[in-house]
Parts: C-alpha cells; structure tokens; sequence
C-alpha cells in the first residue's frame, strides 16, 4: 500500500512463522496520520488484534517490529526502532527501543513494519532483502550468544567478492531460547532491554532477523530538511546535555549528580546513596576505561563507551547497570560491572531486571527468606549465576522468573522492586516522588523512560523541589506524551533534552534558574490547559526542531500542539490496549518501601505520595477514578469511534 | 583565620579541571570558587555546591574540616 507521505516506505509485511505464509499488512495514510510510526503504530496494530485473552507464550500474540517516518532519514539520533509485543513479563503490551541498525535496513528493504506471528517448527533466521523473504534453517545458529550469532550470520551474508552485505540485524541469545521473562533482542551491540520481547522470539523458534535492500528513503522536502538538519545538529553539539555531558560522560556521568541528590538506588533501593559511589563512577568509567565513544546512525550526541574486556573491545555499560551492579548490591568493583554488563549483553538478559532480581535475592536471603546463599557486596560467582539465569539452571531457573514472582514464592513483596511486575529503573523515586508516579503508571511497567523521567526536572537538570507532589501529575503527563512521539517519530530520546533552554542548564546558579525551580511546583494548572488543548500551541518552538524536521521529512503538517497529541493518543491507545489485559488504578502501584517508608528518617516528606499523585494524574489525563481512558477521550483522540 | 576543607569535583568539569579532589584554605564558598585548579571563576560560578551533603550558596561559610562537592551542571541519562 503506498503513501503520499515522505519518510515511509508503505509497506508493512505480516509473516505467520506456523504457516511461513507472507502476507501484505494494510496501513492507511490515514492511519499514519493519527499513529505515526514505532510505538504507537505498534499500539495501533497491536489494538487492532488483541481482545485481552492472548498470552504471550502463544500463536495469537505478536512480535510488531515498527520504524518511525525520521528512522534513517538524516535527521539527528534518527536511526531509533521498536519492538512491542504482548510481554511475558508484565502480561501488558510492551514497547522497547533500540539504536542499533536494524531500523535503517528494514527501511531500505522497503518495509516500515514486520509484524511476525506464530511458531516455528524448527529454529530459524529470516533475510529480508529488498521485500523478499527467506526462512532458512537455525539450527547451527541455535545456542549462540548474540555476538557470535552476529559474527555467523555476517558470513552467511557474505558476497561472491568476500564482502559482507550491508545489512541490519536482530537476535537473541540463550536467555532468549530458554524464554527467560526478561530477556532481550540484541541488534549489533544495542539492546531492546526491557520487556521480555527476547523470549517472545525465542518461543517463536525464531533466533534472528537479517534485513537488507538498496532502496532510496523518501524525504519530502529533501532541500529544506538538508539546511534543518544542520542546524540541528549545531545546536544539539551546543547544548550542555547533548554536546557536553552525554558525548563526555555517557549516561554513567549521572551517578554523582544521582549521590548528591540521594537518588541512587543502593541496596535494593533501601538508599539513595552509596559510600562508594567514586568507585562505580561515569567518571571513573571515562578516565580510566572508556577506549572511544560510539555512536548510533546520525547521532551527533555519541553516548556509547567502548571499553576492554577480556581483551576485546566491547559496550561499556549504561547508567543502569553501572548503579544496580554497583551500588544495588553494594558492589564497588567497577571491572565486575564491565564484564557483567558485556557477559549480560551476550546471553541476551535485561541487565535492569537482572540486576534487580539479583539484589531482591540477596535482600531475601538476609532477612532469612529465601537460603540461596547471595549475599550483597559478595560478588564471587555472579557470571556463573548469570550464565545459570539464561539456561534456567540451577538456582538460575528461579532467578530467571524475576523479582515480583519471586517475592510471590518467598515473600518480601515490599522490597521486591517492580511496577507491573517490570523492574525499576536506576533512580530511587522516594527523593524525586515525581519519577515515582511514573514508574508507577508506565505502560510498560517501571521505565523511567515511558514514566516521563521528571528526575531531570527533580535534580538532575533543573532542581524543583524533589519530595513535593504539586505540579509533578500534569508534567508527568506531559513529558510521557512528548516522548511517546519522539519515540513513535524514530528519534532518540536523548534529543529531548534540547527542550529546556541551555541557559537554564548552564547556570544553576542564576537568578532566573533559580526562579524556575520555585515557580515550577505551582506551574501544574498552566500545564494542565496545555496538556488539554495542545493545539493552542500552534507553532513551531525554537528550541524544539522536532516538529519542522516531521514537516520536512514527512509532508504532513505538525505544529508542537499536534505533536503533543499525537503523544498523547499514542499514550492513551497502549492504556487501552492494556485495559483489555487487566490494568487499572490497583496496579499502578509501587512496593512498600517506596510509598510506606521514608528514605530519610528526619524528612517525613521522602516516600512517593503515590495515591495522591494518582488522583491529580488520572484528573489529568481525563481516565476515570479507576485508571482508565473513557469513551469519550478514546472518542475525541480517534483511538475509537 | 582561614579553614581547610577538602573538595572533591564531579561531572565534566572534572575532566577539565583533570583534579578529582583537593584541600584548599577557603573561609567561604566565594572565596573557594577562586582557587579551584584549571577552572576559571567565571566558569566556576556556575558549580553546584553541596557541603556537608546539602546544597550551600556562595556567601555559605566553610569550617575547618569541611568537605565540598563540586557538580557540574548536569543532567541527562
């Protein structure tokens, strides 16, 4: 089905991997108009199938891998994809995103979407080469870790001349094989981490996915996206989030903000600080380990570490793991983390949830729970214990379910650290109680990402008042709708930060920074008419080049109003979809220690105020007192009829 | 009589200052923002001061004794 629009190629293939029967997947212009693309095309696809009684292990869930209308356009950080599908982990949809190439190739061989369904027989690849499809047969693939798989798969694409085709791929590990809960998709050394998407290809039989193709991406106004682009590019280079803290830093620089303002998560989240936090520093990591940065396609920020490992020149690790690996479990080896992050990546486990089981584990084994022997700051043995989570071995087998069952199984339903039972993200919320709620409502379970990370308001780029719960509701609102749309356009997220004005960034310490912390607590009711009629802001923002650079691409008018609509219908339409599987106001939850217990004994204020956050959130976004979307929003967002 | 303190800098002014911590005589936060090594005052100014383990302005008092994080502008991850 083709498109009058630019940036799509207009074509999405459904593959029945039962039958191997390929069949085209009908997408409408309109219907690219109100879902854009990535997750929220996902969402759409995803609704249109899913009646609430599917599992995730079965014929009729489905792997919908989407690219966004910017993914291999030219424009900055635009090489983003997604993989939603229903999640053995949570029960609910869920999306993830990546930056490796895969995206850019499926675009090139003339798909926007794959929608993949059912099981095969025996393990297989797939090439996908200029729309064609091929199955062939995995069984000497089957096993592999995914850089290996990667490595092999390189040279059955190899050319007559010895060349490697150009091509994207995706793949799983033995934690996929295995469908281990929290299991991931590996693409080149980027991960679709959370989820548990890893073990739905892995029920599938189904152990990677190689695209390639020569065909053109389309941009609608190729001229004026050219001269956009650049200007993007200078002032992302320019800003003190994109151009100097991430390119120099990495996402790991934020540990020592995090300590200062108590946010990071040490000891099953029992603290917001770590005595030793130097030791597992984005500092340290940059002076003494980091070889190079690396970058995605067409991003100027270039956030990656490179560092050594066993010899090999490998990914160094993410906020995330540094601070679960570290701190979490009281571990202040940073060459452990190095290599478990590495190790991790290669089995194909979500090194978050990994991390967190592993110190919910260790947590019940002190308080005499569960005997299993893990103890914090003991980490002799913890690759073992990885390797046994991947091959469900062992004590690994009982790893391998994930903190909430577990808890269910042993107790300790308190400091099992999950929303939805998806592990929490590297920020401890008590002390930034506006993350709290996003964790909290996430569609995807406890992301900091889909929750709105209001801790960059909360500390660790402005610094609001972090326990207060005034204004904390309608920005969560906001910043989740902004970057539902980053995300469905195919851009990074990283690219959002351009949207607070460097000055502010800059100087902390100047009267006008100063004035925006005070005055943002009580911004909420302005947010809140901006959030209900978005379309009042109908133009393009100066510090916000999103919008023009969809014009250009695309062709389809987007103004920041439409924009943030767009986000919100994308928000709304995966609630939805989740409504059908059981979600409401009751599992928007958190565990005890966050909402019952204050992190600091001498300030009452340092818990999440969840239920009242909840109330002013739900307000918000016109859901009902349950949680959930009513007919009339679903009517007025055209998620309905 | 002027207090020593030790103080230890994060975050990319760190890698341009290429000192991660340092004792130093200062009596007050301003005092202090002049002798931070390799980083200007002008520059300087914009840290983010926490002693003790909270926030302190510029005209903040320093005992003897006292430790000093310096954070850079930050944000992001």
């Amino acid at each position: 089905m083709a498109t009058k629009y630019g940036g799509y190629m207009g074509k999405v293939l459904k593959i029945n991997l039962s039958s191997r029967e390929v069949s085209e997947y009908p997408f409408s212009d309109e219907e690219r108009e109100l879902f854009i693309g990535g997750k929220t095309m996902a969402a759409k696809i995803l609704g249109d199938h899913f009646k609430g009684t599917e599992e995730a292990f079965s014929e009729e869930n489905m792997l919908v891998i989407t690219t966004g209308p910017l993914t291999g356009s030219g424009a900055p950080s635009a090489s983003r994809f997604n993989i939603s599908t229903l999640s053995p982990q949570t029960g609910y949809i869920t999306s993830s995103n990546c930056g490796g190439n895969f995206g850019y190739y499926l675009k090139k061989s003339g798909l926007d979407a794959l929608i993949l369904q059912g099981r095969s027989e025996k393990p297989i690849w797939i090439e996908i080469q200029n729309e064609n499809i091929q199955f062939h047969d995995a069984s000497d693939l089957w096993g592999m870790k995914t850089m290996e798989v990667q490595e092999a798969l390189d040279d059955k694409l190899r050319l007559k001349n010895g060349r490697v085709r150009k091509n994207g791929k995706i793949c799983i590990g033995p934690a996929g094989e295995n469908q281990v809960l929290y299991s991931c998709i590996v693409s080149n050394e980027r991960v679709f981490g959370r989820g548990g998407t890893g073990a739905v290809m892995g029920w599938m039989n189904l152990k990677a996915v190689c695209a390639s193709g020569n065909k053109e991406i389309p941009v609608h106004d190729k001229e004026k996206m050219v001269r956009h682009t650049q200007k993007w590019f200078r002032y992302l280079r320019k800003h003190p989030l994109t151009g100097e803290q991430l390119p120099k830093l990495g996402t790991a620089g934020l540990v020592s903000s995090m300590q200062m303002k108590h946010i990071l998560s040490t000891k099953n989240y029992s603290r917001g600080q770590y005595e030793d936090f130097e030791k597992v520093s984005g500092e340290r990591l940059a002076e003494e380990f980091n070889i190079v940065n690396k970058g995605c396609l067409t991003c100027p920020i270039r956030c990656a570490r490179t560092v050594e490992v066993d010899g090999k020149q490998v990914k160094g690790p993410e906020l995330e793991t540094l601070v679960l690996l570290g701190g979490g479990i009281l571990n202040n080896d940073l060459e452990s983390v190095l290599k478990w992050n590495y190790e991790l990546d290669e089995l194909g486990l979500d090194t978050i949830s990994a991390a967190n089981t592993l110190s919910y584990a260790m947590e019940a084994n002190e308080k005499g729970l569960w005997d299993n022997g893990l103890k914090f700051s003991e980490t002799e043995g913890i690759s073992k214990i990885f390797e046994d989570i991947a091959y469900k071995r062992g004590i690994g087998a009982e790893l391998a379910l994930g903190s909430k069952r577990l808890s269910e199984k042993y107790g300790g339903k308190e400091f099992a650290i999950h929303a939805k039972g998806m592990e929490l993200a590297a920020y401890e919320p008590r002390k930034a109680v506006g993350l709290g709620l996003g964790y909290a409502v996430s569609n995807r379970g406890g992301c900091h990402l889909n929750g709105g990370y209001m801790v960059i308001l909360e500390g660790l780029g402005l610094s609001m008042d972090q326990t207060t719960y005034h204004g904390k509701a309608d920005m969560t609102m906001m910043f989740q709708d902004l970057m539902e749309m980053i995300s469905a356009s195919g851009q990074c997220l990283f690219t959002s930060y351009a949207f607070f004005p460097s000055p502010l960034m800059r100087h902390p310490n100047s009267w006008y920074t100063k004035l925006v912390n005070k005055v943002l607590p009580y911004c909420g009711g302005v947010v809140r008419i901006l959030n209900k009629y978005p379309e009042i802001a109908a133009l393009h923002l100066p510090v916000f080049h999103h919008t023009k650079g969809f014009e250009y691409v695309t062709g389809m008018r987007m103004t920041f109003g439409h924009y943030m609509r767009c986000g919100e219908r994308g928000y709304n339409l995966e609630r939805e979809v989740n409504r059908r599987f059981g979600v409401n106001a009751n599992k928007d939850a958190l565990p005890k220690r966050l909402v019952q217990i204050v992190q600091d004994p001498k300030d009452p204020t340092s818990k999440v105020p969840l239920e009242k956050l909840k109330k002013v959130y739900y307000h918000a976004r016109g859901w009902d007192s349950d949680g959930l979307p009513t007919k009339k929003l679903l009517k007025k967002l055209k998620i309905s009829g | 009589m002027k207090t020593m303190v030790r103080v230890k800098i994060f975050g990319v002014m760190r890698l341009k200052s290429g000192v991660s911590s340092f004792e130093t005589e200062a009596g007050s936060v301003n005092e202090l923002l002049n002798c931070i090594p390799g980083i200007e005052r002008k520059e300087a100014k914009n840290l983010v001061v926490i002693v003790n383990d909270r926030p302190a302005g510029r005209y903040c008092k320093l005992k003897d004794g006292d430790e000093v994080v310096l954070l850079s502008p930050a944000g992001g991850g």
